[in-house]
């Protein structure tokens, strides 16, 4: 009984003590709260955090975006006499992990720029803390649209075009090439993540609004095995739309439709656009730029990348060469205005007014003021016999 | 022979008979001797409550020394899982209930709060009253899994528990169209994929709570709070049935101790703490998704709780800050090396002896590294012009041992299979081979980590956590903090 | 009645079914044996693949084959049950075996332990893309839809039932019938079934406990590495996270049907399978997981020792 009590008392003064410390720290905070914003010289090289989920599940997306971003930076850093070093931090696509991670990257003062993060949600989740902090970042694959919808104007940026453009798109090439009109059949499956289902909520209204008859399914990005669905598939469907996030699974279900005898055609979004993983005859693909591997420039770009980091390469990877690419003109001309010293104000600014006319994506880069892609357009592709990628819209 | 004697002089004869004093007799051999046994002797000594003390007070200071938001916020993760590791620890550690859809508790606390608090209904409700209001629904909601589990043990509760968590994430990820059999048109309940996003911060008598640090400071209040409710709830009746229904359900059901209840009472009590969790955790955050709250995090509580000891309440705090803190420090590539080395080299030196081996063998492996260097730069030298991974001196230095080809990747892979047939190997083979062998797998080591682990951090890191869990479970399999149990199964 | 529907997800069912079947045989296994949920038996599983995918590469990959497809069929099962049993082996003796006789949950987070260890070593040397089996193309001669899938049968409802899918069950049930003679039949399995009964009293009328405790393991993990090479053929993608998802699906499969018991492991497998076929078909995709889910519930609460398991003797 005595030790209950002793128990209690030491207790009730440690809560007590704790909130004492508590009144006295956030005050002590409070006036702390604004500190001067610290520069960065530019003799050193300049630290750009690079965010992404470069293990677990989508591993396969991130890992692809890191290493088009170091290929830049070895480049880069052979060529000019400004070097940047790219800081990275592991998000694993969780967004609670995505906080922390931007909050290391507000906290270190030598990082004055962040590519990344890779996924809608983690955006979210770090907006407030990058923002906080001064911050730049910049996505190249998070498109949902109410990001770009003001509230981070002059902080988050992106190189990719988001739903609102590419969603109307697919939609009108389905009604005038493809023979979807009113009362006939569509499909649309998404794979349950913001990239998917905003996209394919995005063309399901376009296409109810024009009469057509929608069937909406859905899969999970683990799921390995589709003919559930493909037995859904009637002989009247004429498209299936799907946004998947990974080229591997449109391949799979396109060739589980074959295998099954449909004859409704794949329609699939730019995150499939993966000529060796997504290759059945056929199929249509929509993507923001021209091809990426038959511009000549660009070959030579693509073989020496792959001699670095062998193993292929996803659509989701050359967008963030190009940020990188942002990144580090912004840094040069940041520093020179500067004269020497680098501010994440500063940085901001100048990545603000990035004007790249031409880049390995083949469309030049600028951005909008509430960090859009200037001239955002998609381009659809179709899947002739061979597995080779044909422009056609 | 009265046992009042064994007290008053226990040192030198073993007085026969004397119960006491015989049954310690194994602890008091496997206590080390010179100044590591002294040491253990002394930590014994200092009261339970005195670590707890401490704890606080280091705890309360961290803010105080550092103005380093991420350390601040490093700290109130590590603030979180301790708190989701207590709850845990209740129905698993406690109760002998293998629960493994305790996340999906977490995440009901932070949506209902999110619900709650946020532009999604338009509610926006005191604070004080959400966290009861939470934390009491997230514990019936405990109460109403654990209704249908009474009648099932060990691995079919575990299954059916999995069950609800899998089925907790599938439904809010998919819950903006969530519709009644299909008759009704879809409803947006929980924002789906997108989650729900601007949910205020904590409102403490008018007072927001806007800074980094007084969320720590929150955190850490509610952690004292559930640590002592906890443990009074612990050395309670209700405590001690927990206990019993662990070791032997039937013998305690015997016993006539209404054990179905009881387990309902552990369930729910872990789901509340589970609750009041979440809604720190969603107002921090500002924003719930459904990723928040999938198996990876379930597997890093469990790692928690069992690493530190389940059933132990100072091992859930020493098992979050070993995971969460390590987990953490190895992000940087170089806080990732020094550790690297540091855990090698301590290992030698544990295990190692006599000292004149150790020095042989440290010895031995830069010899080796100079001549396979030497080696491989006299028939080629392209082969050893690359770089290593590690930067700066110690980069440098390395490069004069290690080969290093232009494109490291292929030999790094290489080199890493081959450590950890080395690693293995070393474990079987008898002292004199291992000796022999020691240099050439330090070297492999060394050679593997700057040509190809340090890399690529991110992955490491999750290579070097399961190591040490393997390592860590299999030296100690009760926990850190945790004590040897029979079970009988 | 739409019998195409109904057929053809009894036939994805089936196959689905077929290859968790495999998976929660491992699992129940080496439950039987040891009472311990081995975690790691998906990324054993991930390893097989991985075999499978190198000897498909080593032999001229998906369009170039330089064997007939057969000949490449054999080779791969024999490298994969080979290799995944190796590994189980391995992971056996230098993980679990010292924690033989400690608490049930410490086996836990060790097997989580050589998940972590397994996922990202393969995910640091082969890398994080998907790769393919492509069964689809593989035709010596030229590309398109190969052999495995040209050829087959039409069922009832306008089906078509390919030869890589009749493989699949016809291999599982071959699988199944060789496991229940070798733990029926042999010395070993009565060896195994001993152990499994009462390891102490067996290890006292001196049958080696070692050696039985590493070939249930070696056959557990050989199952997962055919498994392994169906999933391969008919569904074709191979990544280094790909164990955690069919790990998981092949435990709920084990306790459903009853863990430690080996017929319940088939079923709970095919009855998981066809679940999920049947609720997608028919209730909806997006929330099939879910309704999977409650079936499942449902079966536990009227079951609560799996289909066919027996009520454990509580020894008192």
């Amino acid at each position: 009984m005595v030790k209950k009590a002793i128990t209690v008392a030491v207790g009730g003064a440690c809560v007590s003590a704790a909130l004492v410390l508590a009144g006295v720290a956030t005050s002590a905070a409070a006036k702390t709260a604004a500190k001067s914003p610290t520069s960065v010289s530019c003799k050193n090289p300049i630290q750009i955090g690079f965010m992404g989920p470069f293990t677990g599940p989508a591993a396969s997306i991130g890992d692809d975006q890191l290493h088009w971003g170091e290929y830049f930076e070895q480049i880069w850093n052979a060529t000019h006499k400004l070097k940047i070093n790219l800081v990275q931090g592991d998000t694993q696509l969780n967004p609670a992990i995505a906080s922390t991670v931007s909050q290391s990257f507000a906290s270190n003062s030598s990082i004055v720029g962040v590519i990344g993060p890779a996924g809608s949600q983690e955006v979210t989740a770090s907006a407030p803390i990058l923002k906080k902090a001064g911050l730049g970042f910049s996505s190249g694959s998070a498109t949902n649209i109410a990001l770009t919808n003001g509230s981070l104007k002059g902080y988050f940026f992106r190189d990719v075009p988001n739903d609102g453009v590419q969603g109307p798109t697919d939609a009108a090439y389905m009604q005038t090439h493809l023979g979807v009109s009113k009362g006939s059949s569509v499909m649309i499956i998404d794979d349950q993540e913001s990239y998917s289902t905003g996209l394919a909520g995005i063309v399901e209204s376009a296409l109810k609004k024009a009469g057509v008859n929608v069937d909406r399914e859905s899969i999970n990005q683990k799921d390995t095995d589709f003919s559930s669905i493909v037995a859904k598939v009637t002989s009247s469907t004429k498209v299936v739309f799907t946004p998947f996030q990974l080229a591997s699974q449109t391949q799979l279900l396109a060739q589980q439709l074959k295998a099954q005898g449909k004859t409704a055609v794949v329609f699939a979004s730019d995150g499939s656009f993966d000529s060796k993983t997504f290759n059945v005859p056929g199929s249509y693909v929509s993507f923001f730029a021209p091809d990426v591997t038959t511009i000549k420039a660009d070959n030579a770009v693509v073989s020496a990348y792959n001699k670095v980091f062998p193993g292929g390469t996803t659509p989701f990877g050359a967008p963030n060469y190009v940020l990188a690419e942002a990144w580090a003109q912004a840094a040069t001309k940041a520093c020179a205005a500067g004269k020497g010293t680098l501010t994440r104000a500063a940085l901001r600014a100048a990545f603000a007014k990035t004007d790249l006319s031409t880049t390995i994506l083949g469309t030049p880069v600028a951005f909008t003021p509430n960090g859009d892609v200037v001239g955002a357009k998609f381009h659809i592709f179709k899947i002739e016999s061979g597995g080779k990628y044909v422009t056609v819209a | 022979m009265a046992t009042g004697d064994s007290e008053a002089a226990p040192t030198t004869q073993p007085a026969i008979g004397v119960d006491e004093w015989v049954a310690s007799h194994d602890a008091r051999r496997d206590r080390g001797v010179g100044p590591v046994g002294t040491a253990q002797r002394a930590v014994d000594r200092v009261p339970k409550l005195g670590w707890y003390v401490a704890f606080t007070l280091a705890a309360a200071m961290v803010p105080l020394v550092t103005s380093n938001g991420y350390i601040i916020r490093v700290g109130f993760d590590t603030l979180i899982y301790m708190l989701l590791a207590l709850g845990l620890n209740i129905v698993v550690g406690f109760a002998g209930l293998l629960d493994l859809g305790y996340v999906a508790f977490f995440g009901f606390g932070a949506y209902g709060y999110a619900m709650l608090s946020s532009s999604q209904f338009h509610q926006r409700w005191p604070t004080v009253s959400v966290l009861i209001l939470v934390t009491l629904a997230t514990a019936a909601l405990g109460f109403i899994v654990a209704l249908p589990s009474r009648r099932l043990i060990g691995d079919y509760l575990a299954i059916v528990t999995l069950f609800f968590g899998q089925l907790f994430v599938t439904v809010t990820n998919n819950g903006d169209r969530i519709t009644i059999l299909g008759f009704t048109r879809g409803y947006n309940i929980t924002n789906g994929p997108n989650g729900i996003a601007d949910v205020a911060p904590f409102s403490i008598f008018g007072h927001q709570l806007e800074t980094l640090e007084s969320y720590y400071y929150v955190a850490l209040i509610f952690f004292l709070v559930v640590l002592s409710a906890v443990y009074l709830v612990n050395n309670s009746r209700t405590g001690r049935s927990w206990r019993s229904i662990r070791e032997d359900s039937l013998a305690a059901e015997l016993m006539g101790m209404p054990v179905n209840r009881l387990k309902l009472y552990a369930f729910a009590f872990g789901a509340g703490v589970a609750g009041l969790t979440g809604t720190l955790f969603a107002s921090l955050n500002t924003a719930v998704f459904s990723s928040d709250f999938d198996t990876p995090t379930l597997i890093t509580v469990y790692a928690i709780l069992i690493l530190g000891g389940a059933g132990s309440l100072g091992g859930v705090i020493l098992g979050a800050l070993v995971v969460n803190v390590t987990l953490e420090v190895l992000r940087t590539p170089n806080h990732a090396t020094w550790i690297f080395f540091t855990l090698i080299l301590a290992t030698l030196i544990a295990k190692l002896r006599p000292w004149w081996v150790l020095g042989a063998v440290i010895v031995s492996t830069f010899v080796l590294g100079l001549v396979v260097n030497a080696v491989v730069t006299a028939i080629n030298a392209e082969w050893a012009s690359g770089h290593g991974a590690v930067r700066g001196e110690l980069g440098r230095w390395l490069d004069r041992f290690l080969p290093i080809p232009p494109d490291p990747m292929k030999v790094g892979n290489w080199a890493f299979i081959a450590l950890v047939a080395g690693v293995l190997a070393l474990t079987v083979v008898r002292t004199l081979w291992r000796n022999l062998l020691l240099p050439v797998v330090l070297y492999l080591a060394i050679y593997a980590w700057d040509a190809r682990l340090a890399f690529e951090p991110s992955i490491t890191r999750l290579i070097m956590i399961g190591v040490i869990l393997i390592v860590l479970m299999n030296a100690r399999p009760q926990g850190l903090l945790g004590e040897t149990r029979v079970e009988i199964v | 009645m739409n019998w195409n529907l109904f057929v053809s997800e009894l036939v994805a069912g089936t196959v689905h079914g077929c290859v968790y079947a495999l998976i929660a045989l491992g699992y129940s296994m080496v439950y039987g044996i040891l009472k311990l949920l081995n975690f790691a038996h998906g990324d054993v599983y991930m390893v097989g693949s991985f075999i499978g995918f190198g000897i498909l590469t080593v032999f001229g990959g998906a369009t170039a084959l330089s064997i007939p497809i057969w000949l490449l069929l054999v080779i791969m099962f024999a490298a994969a049950m080979l290799g995944g049993g190796l590994l189980g082996v391995g992971i056996e003796r230098f993980a679990y075996r010292r924690l033989r006789d400690a608490p049930r949950i410490a086996p836990l987070i060790t097997a989580l332990g050589v998940s972590f260890f397994l996922e990202n070593a393969a995910l640091l040397i082969v890398g994080a893309e998907y790769q393919s089996f492509n069964s689809f193309s593989w035709n010596p001669n030229s590309s398109g839809v190969g052999q495995l899938w040209a050829i087959g049968i039409t069922l009832p409802g306008n089906v078509r039932l390919s030869l890589a899918q009749m493989i699949v069950i016809a291999g599982t049930v071959v699988l199944m019938l060789a496991l229940t003679y070798f733990v029926g039949r042999t010395q070993l399995g009565r060896a195994m079934r001993a152990v499994s009964f009462d390891r102490q009293a067996a290890d006292m009328m001196g049958i080696d406990v070692n050696r039985v405790i590493a070939v249930t393991f070696f056959v557990g993990s050989a199952l997962a590495g055919a498994a392994a090479i169906f999933n391969g053929i008919v569904y074709q993608q191979v990544w280094a996270y790909m164990g955690f998802q069919a790990g998981l699906k092949g435990f709920t499969a084990a306790v459903i049907g009853g863990i430690g018991n080996l017929p319940g492991a088939v079923l709970g497998g095919l009855l998981l399978g066809l679940a999920e076929s049947f609720t997608q078909g028919y209730v909806s995709t997006t929330f099939s997981d879910a309704m999977v889910f409650v079936i499942l519930i449902a079966v536990m609460i009227f079951r609560p020792n799996g289909l066919i398991g027996k009520p454990a003797l509580a020894k008192v």
